[in-house]
């Protein structure tokens, strides 16, 4: 086992073959802009020096490791030249940290506080680029605001491999451009040189000027947008910084959605789907009961479900694949036994959706549909013409090729027009209002926590599926929290 | 670039095989010798046929100081003004040439017979001062040379 | 006469450069030997041997260089001879490329062998005309006559050469620079490690040598080590390619054996300064000694060149370099101020601007010293540029960031009352002059 020494304790370098990985792997921060895990080094911005004794300052991210070397971090020298290369950075940036949206969870930022702390040493005018270049739809960049640490070319390079930004002209003219003709909406992970960039150059033009970053907080929760269940952070307001002028929905609404690192999953990044979950999840919810069109009480429902149940004799049950694992299983205690249970796809690729590639992206648009076919199988739904009664969890099915005549009992959580055709239709919750868990295609399965209150006049499913089966009891209490 | 294929085709065979990108920069250098600049359609066709991101070629392009991307002047009068050259009276060079064309460096004369540019050194600080006219040297000028050398060039 | 030849051991004629005149000159004989009688480690101890050191600017030692690569480990292996001469100051390597150009080439051969390379390149600046017409010539005749292609003299060694041009860009000159170029990407220097000699051109051991560096190896394999021992000094054997220019009487290409008495070169083989001017200073081995090495570049006062011989060991004691070979003279009455501005234009222009101090740096103290010379400079001006230089100074990835630094802390060091009293008066004062 090698060991090295980091301002003089031992340590070990485990898998590691660099001065800086070993180092932030062992609790020992050095700074860095331009070094990013899942990349190639570059060693282009000079902020991760370290003294190694005897051979004085050098860049950590390149430096390999030999057995029983002897490294400082926080060295005269060393702080002087970090200081050194914050001067150098800050030289051209404009520092107009009160109007940029990374300000808060900016690199630059924080390093300048941690490490210089100085004002510039320079007076001249800086020099100006370009502000607002338009990357994509989705992403605007700020040259001014560019350390040209070129993690979002590599990014398109080496990670997604659209090849779209590159480095053009040289020296201190030198600029992040896309491919002429190109913009990066060719690129399915765009989003992700947002995160990577650890100044104000890349921001995302949905979230611009939306809301400053420590007025928010993240929820764990993971993408429902296809089989990979890739964790991300929903980004919401923080309750202590609840506006007082709006109400509850909005002050809870989802402002960004960024990946929340996984390694057995998704490792830093996610797809810019996943960032569009606030549109999949903003939309028009179902709030109210109905039976055949007509509002009722939720507890008028579940009975009227539960005599559906009673009443027919050959049942079929298409289970959502986005249940979660608690759900499906509370599907299988309670329901199993009444049903011919089949998985569906909720989701299907939609229009212009890139279907699947090789590093993240699955053709199944489904967060769950491993653990529904772990409990229901992997059959094709069949449903005989003399079925009596069909239950379908979530979206995904056209009543129209169902057998004429049969019974509907629909839970759903979005306003749509079937819901009205259901003899029985329940509204139930969205991921965004309860605990869970998804399996993803692999196995892996990871957790979800809410963020949202429970919409009124909604239940859980968890709560609804034993109340549906309970033999001829009432069903109240079941209502929404 | 199409009719220069062939002409590629040659130069590979000097070089170790699976590496065709290091053919990048001789191509464009042979495009611009051709055409007098790189076109958009250039960029794309050298894309396709050296199997390179469009974004590459750009990147290149824009790093190198004698690729362009548009025409210039009939004569290209670029005029060393570097240490050596300063130190033989390059600077004076310079203001003749402006003063004579009408043009700062970095522009064309409007009957677009003459590009003015000033350069770093180009290896001729023995026979400074150097003017590189398209691709000759004239060494050693004095400023009646310049003019004797602009009766010249049509 | 500067002592023993090496290199302009010859005539210069209007054939001189040709295959058939560098044949009779007893060209390619040394490769006929080392094909039939020398192994390729007897061709790489035989540079060890002869202390040859680079001539491209930080003098390393050519065979220390090359023993980082084992000939024989099955892999590809290439060599470039680095012709990108970009240095201000430098024009030495054009001198081999239009004179003997198949020195070079044959030289090439036996360091291919040596190496157990089967293709390399010459990549020579974008800007020679003339020197690539007659390199390409030599290429051509060279193929024409059996010394490239296959099995070359009848032996098992095959091996191709590319001549790539470059195309305008300096930083080209600093070896691992080159080789993205080669690869047809941006020019950008590379981190060490590793060295290139462990992963270099297509990722494979690669060996890149000064032109000069590599076209003493004919001489050498064909005279020996201990011929070439006995030319130059102990420490320093060989000779060097000077290229002076400036404010000289005789400027150009010279041999110069090294230990050779520099006040003896200045005054008496190159005719002395210009029109009788005193001397104010040289700046000895390029601007920046090539962008390899930067730290060794420093301005020399003529009080310091008196007592000097030209050779690595007494350069480097006295704080300066023979660099890239590259000499610039400096009369009395010229303007350092606006020298350090050509300067600094110069690196500005020139950093590729991959990593953060030269690309910063270089653009800053050109702005400063704009101002200066502008009659805007401002007290603490020389204090900052002193600041700006002294963080280049072995931050960058290259030596490019270094160069600057020294050529600023240089010129400020040993003028700096020329700097105060252009801030002070805003005016040179040598009313600018440069000429």
């Amino acid at each position: 086992m090698t060991a090295i020494f980091i301002n003089g304790q031992p340590v070990e370098t485990g898998e590691h073959t660099t001065v800086l990985q070993v180092a932030l792997a062992n609790g020992f921060y050095i700074p860095h802009f331009c070094w990013h895990p899942e990349l190639s080094i570059v060693g282009n911005c000079r902020v991760c020096v370290v003294e190694q004794e005897g051979r004085g300052v050098g860049i950590a991210c390149n430096m390999p490791i030999s057995d029983g070397m002897r490294v400082l971090t926080d060295s005269e020298p060393v702080r002087a030249q970090r200081k050194a290369m914050l001067q150098f950075i800050l030289l051209n940036h404009p520092v107009d940290c009160g109007i940029c949206d990374k300000a808060g969870e900016c690199a630059l930022q924080d390093y300048h506080y941690a490490y210089n702390g100085e004002p510039a040493l320079s007076s001249d005018p800086k020099l100006h680029s370009t502000k607002f270049f338009p990357l994509s739809e989705r992403i605007i960049l700020d040259n001014e605001r560019c350390i040209l640490c070129s993690r979002c070319v590599r990014f398109t390079r080496e990670v997604s491999k659209s090849n779209v930004l590159g480095l053009e002209h040289r020296g201190d003219h030198m600029l992040v451009r896309p491919a002429e003709g190109r913009t990066l909406d060719d690129d399915p992970y765009s989003d992700n040189v947002i995160d990577i960039c650890p100044v104000g150059a890349l921001l995302s033009r949905s979230f611009l000027y939306q809301s400053r970053v420590w007025y928010l907080e993240p929820t764990p929760s993971v993408c429902p947008g296809c089989a990979r269940g890739c964790t991300v952070q929903l980004w919401h307001r923080k309750p202590e910084w609840r506006l007082k002028g709006l109400d509850e929905r909005h002050n809870t609404r989802i402002q960004r959605v960024t990946p929340l690192e996984n390694p057995r999953v998704n490792g830093p990044w996610i797809c810019n789907k996943g960032r569009d979950l606030p549109t999949l999840l903003d939309r028009p919810r179902a709030e109210q009961a109905l039976l055949k069109g007509a509002p009722v009480a939720m507890t008028q429902a579940i009975e009227a479900g539960r005599t559906l149940l009673d009443q027919a004799g050959k049942r079929v049950a298409l289970v959502s694949s986005w249940g979660s694992n608690e759900e499906l299983r509370a599907f299988r205690n309670s329901l199993g036994d009444y049903f011919s249970c089949f998985v569906k796809a909720d989701h299907q690729p939609a229009e212009g959706e890139v279907v699947e590639d090789d590093l993240l992206i699955r053709a199944d648009k489904n967060p769950n549909t491993r653990a529904g076919q772990d409990l229901f199988g992997t059959a094709a739904a069949a449903i005989p013409e003399d079925t009596d009664l069909v239950l379908v969890w979530g979206e995904g099915v056209d009543f129209g090729t169902l057998p004429r005549g049969v019974k509907i009992l629909f839970l759903g959580s979005w306003l749509l027009p079937e819901n009205g055709h259901a003899d029985v239709f329940i509204p139930i919750s969205i991921q965004t209002e309860r605990r869970g868990h998804y399996t993803n295609f692999e196995g892996v399965v990871s957790a979800f926590e809410p963020c949202q209150p429970r919409r009124d006049g909604v239940i859980d499913a968890e709560t609804l599926f034993p109340l549906l089966s309970a033999p001829g009891g009432s069903a109240s209490g079941g209502g929404a929290a | 670039m199409k009719h220069l294929i062939p002409e590629f085709e040659r130069l590979k065979t000097r070089l170790p095989p699976n590496h065709d990108a290091t053919l990048l920069v001789p191509c464009l250098r042979r495009i611009q010798e051709d055409r007098g600049f790189i076109d958009d359609s250039d960029i794309d066709g050298l894309g396709e046929y050296l199997g390179i991101p469009r974004i590459q070629i750009e990147e290149v392009l824009s790093f190198y100081g004698m690729l362009r991307r548009k025409p210039i002047g009939r004569w290209h009068l670029q005029v060393c003004r570097n240490v050596s050259c300063s130190m033989r009276g390059a600077e004076r060079l310079i203001d003749q040439l402006v003063g004579k064309l009408g043009v700062q460096p970095g522009e064309t004369t409007s009957d677009g017979r003459f590009t003015l540019s000033t350069v770093e050194c180009l290896g001729s600080c023995g026979t400074a001062p150097v003017v590189m006219v398209n691709e000759a040297y004239h060494e050693n000028l004095s400023a009646a040379d310049l003019d004797a050398l602009l009766e010249r060039l049509d | 006469m500067t002592g023993r030849k090496i290199l302009m051991d010859f005539e210069i004629t209007a054939t001189s450069h040709s295959l058939d005149d560098y044949r009779a000159r007893g060209g390619y004989e040394a490769l006929a030997k080392a094909l039939r009688t020398m192994k390729p480690r007897e061709v790489t101890q035989e540079i060890v041997d002869s202390g040859l050191q680079g001539r491209g600017g930080a003098a390393f030692p050519a065979g220390r260089k090359w023993q980082g690569i084992d000939p024989d480990d099955g892999q590809p292996h290439y060599l470039i001879a680095n012709a990108d001469e970009g240095e201000p100051g430098t024009f030495k390597d054009r001198w081999v490329l239009e004179y003997t150009p198949h020195t070079l080439l044959e030289s090439m051969l036996l360091s291919c062998y040596a190496l157990g390379v089967r293709h390399c390149f010459v990549y020579i600046r974008g800007e020679y005309d003339v020197p690539w017409r007659r390199l390409d010539a030599a290429v051509e005749e060279a193929y024409a006559a059996g010394y490239f292609g296959e099995n070359i003299l009848g032996s098992d060694f095959s091996c191709d050469l590319f001549v790539f041009r470059g195309a305008g860009a300096y930083v080209c000159g600093e070896a691992s620079s080159l080789l993205g170029s080669i690869e047809g990407t941006r020019a950008f220097p590379r981190n060490r490690p590793p060295r290139m000699t462990v992963r270099g051109l297509y990722q494979a051991p690669t060996v890149v040598n000064n032109v000069e560096t590599l076209s003493t190896i004919a001489w050498i394999l064909r005279n020996g080590a201990k011929a070439f021992r006995e030319v130059g000094t102990e420490k320093s054997p060989g000779t060097r390619l000077i290229s002076i220019s400036g404010h000289i009487a005789r400027p150009g290409v010279y041999e110069v054996e090294l230990g050779y008495s520099w006040a003896r070169f200045l005054h008496e083989d190159c005719g002395g300064v210009l029109d009788g001017r005193p001397l104010k200073a040289v700046i000895p081995g390029g601007i920046s000694s090539q962008v390899l090495t930067g730290k060794d570049a420093k301005v020399l006062t003529a009080g310091e060149v008196e007592g000097l011989t030209l050779d690595h060991e007494k350069l480097r004691s006295a704080g300066s370099s023979l660099g890239s070979g590259g000499m610039i003279v400096i009369a009395e009455g010229t303007c350092m101020v606006r020298l350090l501005q050509i300067m600094l234009r110069f690196y500005h222009h020139e950093s590729c601007g991959q990593c953060t101090p030269c690309r910063e740096g270089t653009g800053w103290m050109h702005r400063i010293i704009d101002r200066i010379v502008a009659g805007d400079g401002r007290s603490e001006d020389l204090e900052r540029l002193n600041y700006i230089a002294g963080f280049n100074d072995g931050t960058t990835i290259c030596g490019l960031g270094d160069a600057a630094g020294y050529a600023a802390t240089a010129m400020l060091a040993n003028f700096r009352d020329e700097f105060e009293y252009f801030i002070e008066h805003r005016r040179s004062k040598f009313a600018g002059n440069l000429e």
